[in-house]
């Protein structure tokens, strides 16, 4: 059975995210179509980690609401895939990179029964996507950083996802592994897949993302690049934290 | 007497047989402890599960049942307190787990000493008396063996991805507090059942120690957990048979077998070579994930 077809993938309507009970952030709206990139931008504590935790159906929405493939988040799970950052993972846990890539066909594959052909070689195939087929039995901490997290992308891309999740994948990543990034990430979209990134690099939320996001504590827009990342709103969303520049709009200190 | 010599006697046989049983179910699930970090926790449970034990002897009923309904009650403590993971809101978990630790130690403290003249040694409950183990308590604990590693079976890439990345876990919408529980029932489960052969302080060792020692040698979690279940037997029987021959304690020949495993391994993987010598980089990026969770 092919999966049903959405015209939108995520849904926000006037969405408030609480975190541990406080208010995270308010009044997001907007919507994530099927084969784009969106771009969650703000500065830090600007809630775009709590807003990610809330698609993923981990954090409540306390007003308003978020529709993920027309349903609740939390029933949404199954199809949605989420990447976090590769250095909140203990490098000396261990497993191989063949077994991280591996876990996500777990949903699939269920309880009790153990991984089958066709969920080792749809592993190797994300693992391809992301160019690292040849570090499949290497112990995952002695990657690079970029590799690492171009792994954890593998393993979303194994559970083949609807919507994809990245929370700051381009920290500390080198350009190599961030082409490889966005080259695998692309080549979801262009299966249909709707992608979120939360990412600190306006450069790249302007070259790689379809649509941004703009956060703090609050919704300042949401997008094309063009009309979002502008500087008088870039200037609103960071306050103090964006220093003006004589001619290049505004640099953003972090 | 050497070990051989004296297995015609049937304690010995019994002794064996346990130690056996003991290295194979705490070298599993100690993987599971190490991987996860949680042997200071493990350290609490066997001392708040003292009380029940001392609660079996004064009401007369068998000492693992009475351990293992007070343990599920620790478990469901521990559990509401912390998770095995940690639930923040100001209630830092190895602070929680402490005062959990001191408090069940001296609850079973107090509890002996409303009874005078107790009949039954201190030190048998805190040491464990391998030689003494009775018929029951084998088979209480083949039972718990088979039911354990059935479960670590069953879940083993559940329980796998919740080691790896609890994140990743919750996220695909797995049943995260179920599972948690299902593991913390399972090391109690492990340090009930060792409490009659190494008592309540040096249970936590057979679990943790093992499996610290094979994770200094492999690198999955799979090898790991084989690795962890020989050095669990070997340090059983080898602990024995040091026992008998030199007529020293059991569960302390045991456990300092287990320590020189350990010992051992830690020095000959800090000798620099080969991919050791990478190590340091790998770890100078570690991430601040608490020791004790």
């Amino acid at each position: 059975m092919p999966p049903p077809v959405h015209d939108a993938a995520i849904v926000f309507t006037h969405a408030s995210v609480a975190y541990d009970r406080f208010p995270a952030v308010e009044q997001v709206n907007g919507t994530v179509r099927p084969g784009e990139i969106v771009a969650l931008v703000g500065p830090n504590g600007a809630g775009k980690s709590s807003l990610i935790k809330a698609v993923l159906g981990l954090v409540p929405v306390v007003a308003g609401s978020i529709v993920v493939l027309g349903r609740p988040p939390a029933q949404a799970r199954r199809q949605v895939a989420y990447v976090p950052q590769a250095d909140t993972l203990d490098p000396n846990f261990p497993i191989s990179v063949a077994q991280v890539v591996l876990m996500g066909r777990y949903r699939r594959i269920g309880w009790l029964r153990p991984p089958g052909r066709a969920d080792r070689a749809a592993a190797a195939a994300a693992l391809a996507a992301v160019g690292l087929e040849h570090r499949a039995r290497d112990r995952f901490g002695l990657l690079s950083g970029g590799q690492r997290q171009r792994v954890l992308l593998a393993r979303a891309i194994a559970s083949e996802p609807a919507v994809l999740v990245l929370d700051e994948p381009f920290n500390g990543v080198d350009v190599v592994s961030q082409e490889a990034l966005l080259g695998a990430v692309r080549e979801l979209t262009a299966r249909g897949a709707a992608v979120i990134i939360s990412t600190h690099d306006l450069t790249l939320a302007q070259s790689a993302c379809d649509r941004v996001c703009l956060l703090n504590r609050r919704q300042f827009a949401f997008g094309p690049p063009a009309d979002v990342l502008t500087p008088p709103l870039l200037r609103q969303a960071y306050g103090g934290a964006a220093l003006e520049l004589a001619d290049h709009g505004l640099i953003l200190a972090r | 007497m050497t070990l051989f010599g004296s297995l015609g006697d049937g304690y010995v046989r019994r002794a064996l047989l346990e130690v056996v049983l003991l290295g194979v179910l705490c070298g599993a699930v100690g993987v599971q402890v190490v991987l996860r970090r949680l042997a200071f926790l493990t350290t609490a449970l066997t001392h708040a599960t003292f009380p029940g034990v001392v609660l079996a002897s004064l009401l007369g009923i068998g000492l693992v049942l009475g351990a293992g309904l007070f343990g599920v009650l620790v478990v469901a403590v521990v559990a509401m307190l912390t998770g095995t993971r940690g639930a923040g809101r100001g209630r830092e978990t190895s602070s929680v787990t402490a005062v959990v630790l001191a408090g069940g130690f001296a609850l079973g403290l107090a509890l002996m000493s409303t009874r005078d003249g107790f009949s039954r040694d201190l030190t048998a409950f805190l040491v464990g008396s391998v030689l003494t183990v009775s018929p029951s308590d084998i088979v209480a604990t083949a039972v718990t063996t088979v039911c354990v590693l059935g479960l670590l079976a069953g879940l083993r890439k559940e329980l796998l991805l919740g080691a790896f990345d609890p994140g990743a876990l919750a996220a695909a919408g797995y049943p995260v507090r179920a599972l948690d529980l299902v593991l913390l029932l399972m090391i109690e489960a492990t340090v009930v059942t060792s409490l009659p052969a190494v008592g309540t302080i040096m249970a936590v060792a057979l679990i943790v120690g093992p499996a610290a020692t094979a994770r200094l040698w492999c690198s999955g979690a799979g090898t790991m957990t084989a690795v962890a279940m020989v050095i669990g037997v070997l340090s059983g029987v080898v602990g024995l048979a040091v026992s008998e021959q030199w007529n020293v304690a059991a569960g302390g020949a045991i456990v300092l077998t287990v320590a020189a495993f350990f010992t051992v391994s830690l020095v000959a993987r800090s000798l620099p070579r080969g991919e050791s010598a990478m190590r340091p980089a790998a770890q100078e990026k570690s991430v601040g994930r608490p020791t004790y969770s």
